[in-house]
């Protein structure tokens, strides 16, 4: 009777250190676990988190920017599929511009697969792509006497509204080309453009333990076992006392 | 017993379908327009109005991404290549409409690692004839896939976007 009142209390303390010790992570799984259930709903795999030592964790290379483009009023900047636009920072997988041009109320971003069109506000208007195009790659972008020009394999394209082309000959075009940075500039725009890592991605790694390689999903395997050591240890904590009740 | 049949096949098809490791694209836009009208037309223009940037809110459940829509009209018919995300990606689909009802629509790219069944001849089949009805929703129920769901609410989602642009572009 003794004995077994011994490896009663015994199995009470351990349970209690080792529930308590698992607690941090039985609740990083848990709420990783109701994020990801509720991730498509929560858009989770369209938000990103940016963070430098993320990226280094992941292997993410976080490019930073030579050069960058600069129109009268705009400025452009792009590295790791990211555009800094007049400062403002947005996108995650954008191609890299080859050009910048600006009229007095629209400017246009090229790559050479599409022609970004926006509002003088930053606001897009347009992403234009083959089939709005009249040339397939965009080589170079240029603007001169209200009037766009866009270089392709295929020509060189004119338009006052970026909605129509005509071809043109015109031979003395200053085409927008890329200026190196300083590197405070350089240092600065690496900052603001790091690479992404997907939220969804984040919370999948974190609850399986991927996060941490091959070790952190023995971890949480090892986890696992504990949760079910505890049950079952804890179910019969609570059964056993009311059973010799019972049997009283 | 019809819907039945067709809802065997559809989920044949998502069991015997293998997910494409990139982004396949099955047809350009040009080859489609190409293929709608048989000859040449020029683009056209619709401007989003502010009311109309709301409605294609509440039908996109998100702003949408561009201030202009470009599409293609002919002898009563217009063409819409839309493009919207499924789950991660964008899927883009060509949308011909006709007396303000969808006469039919093509998957022309499809990025997702999953899902890519709503391409198939039997999912698509489902829109021909849809009409927009109150709330700017479709008049018919569209059959999901199973593991497609995300991608089949997009298609949805354009196809209604389409049938507002064609009414916009005719006021």
């Amino acid at each position: 009777m003794a004995r077994r009142l011994v490896v009663l209390r015994c199995l009470r303390r351990w349970h209690a250190r080792v529930g308590i010790t698992a607690t941090l992570f039985f609740l990083v799984l848990a709420g990783t676990g109701v994020g990801l259930n509720h991730g498509d709903d929560l858009r989770l795999d369209g938000r990103h988190v940016h963070f430098a030592w993320l990226a280094r964790w992941y292997g993410r290379p976080a490019d930073a920017p030579l050069d960058a483009f600069r129109s009268g009023r705009h400025e452009l900047a792009a590295a790791n599929g990211r555009w800094s636009l007049d400062g403002r920072v947005f996108g995650e997988r954008l191609p890299q511009p080859v050009g910048l041009a600006e009229l007095p109320d629209l400017f246009v971003v090229a790559s050479r697969a599409a022609l970004y069109v926006y509002r003088d506000d930053g606001v897009l208007v347009e992403r234009m792509e083959q089939v709005a195009l009249p040339g397939m790659p965009l080589q170079a972008v240029a603007s001169a006497g209200g009037t766009f020009f866009l270089k392709t394999a295929s020509g060189t394209f004119a338009s006052a509204d970026a909605m129509s082309w005509r071809r043109t000959e015109a031979l003395e075009i200053s085409w927008s080309r890329p200026v190196p940075l300083s590197g405070t500039a350089q240092r600065r725009y690496a900052a603001a453009l790091l690479p992404g890592i997907s939220v969804q991605r984040l919370l999948l790694d974190l609850h399986s333990g991927r996060f941490f390689g091959r070790f952190g999903t023995l971890f949480v395997d090892l986890l696992a076992a504990l949760l079910a050591v505890l049950s079952l240890i804890g179910g019969w904590l609570f059964f056993r006392p009311r059973h010799r009740r019972e049997r009283q | 017993m019809k819907r039945r049949d067709s809802l065997g096949v559809l989920l044949a098809l998502a069991l015997c379908t293998r997910a494409p490791a990139h982004a396949d694209v099955y047809q350009s836009p040009e080859s489609f327009i190409g293929e709608v009208f048989g000859q040449r037309v020029s683009p056209k223009v619709l401007w989003l109005t502010k009311l109309m940037q709301a409605q294609a809110s509440a039908i996109l459940g998100h702003p949408p991404a561009q201030l202009r829509q470009r599409y293609w009209r002919e002898g009563g018919r217009s063409v819409w290549i839309l493009e919207e995300t499924g789950k991660e990606e964008l899927i883009g689909a060509g949308f011909v409409v006709a007396h303000q009802q969808i006469d039919h629509v093509r998957v022309l790219a499809y990025r997702e690692s999953r899902g890519q069944e709503v391409r198939q001849p039997a999912f698509l089949r489902q829109f021909k004839g849809a009409r927009l009805a109150r709330g700017a929703s479709l008049d018919r129920d569209i059959d999901g896939i199973a593991g497609a769901t995300l991608s089949v609410a997009a298609m949805e989602r354009m196809a209604r976007l389409a049938l507002y642009f064609d009414a916009s572009s005719r006021n």
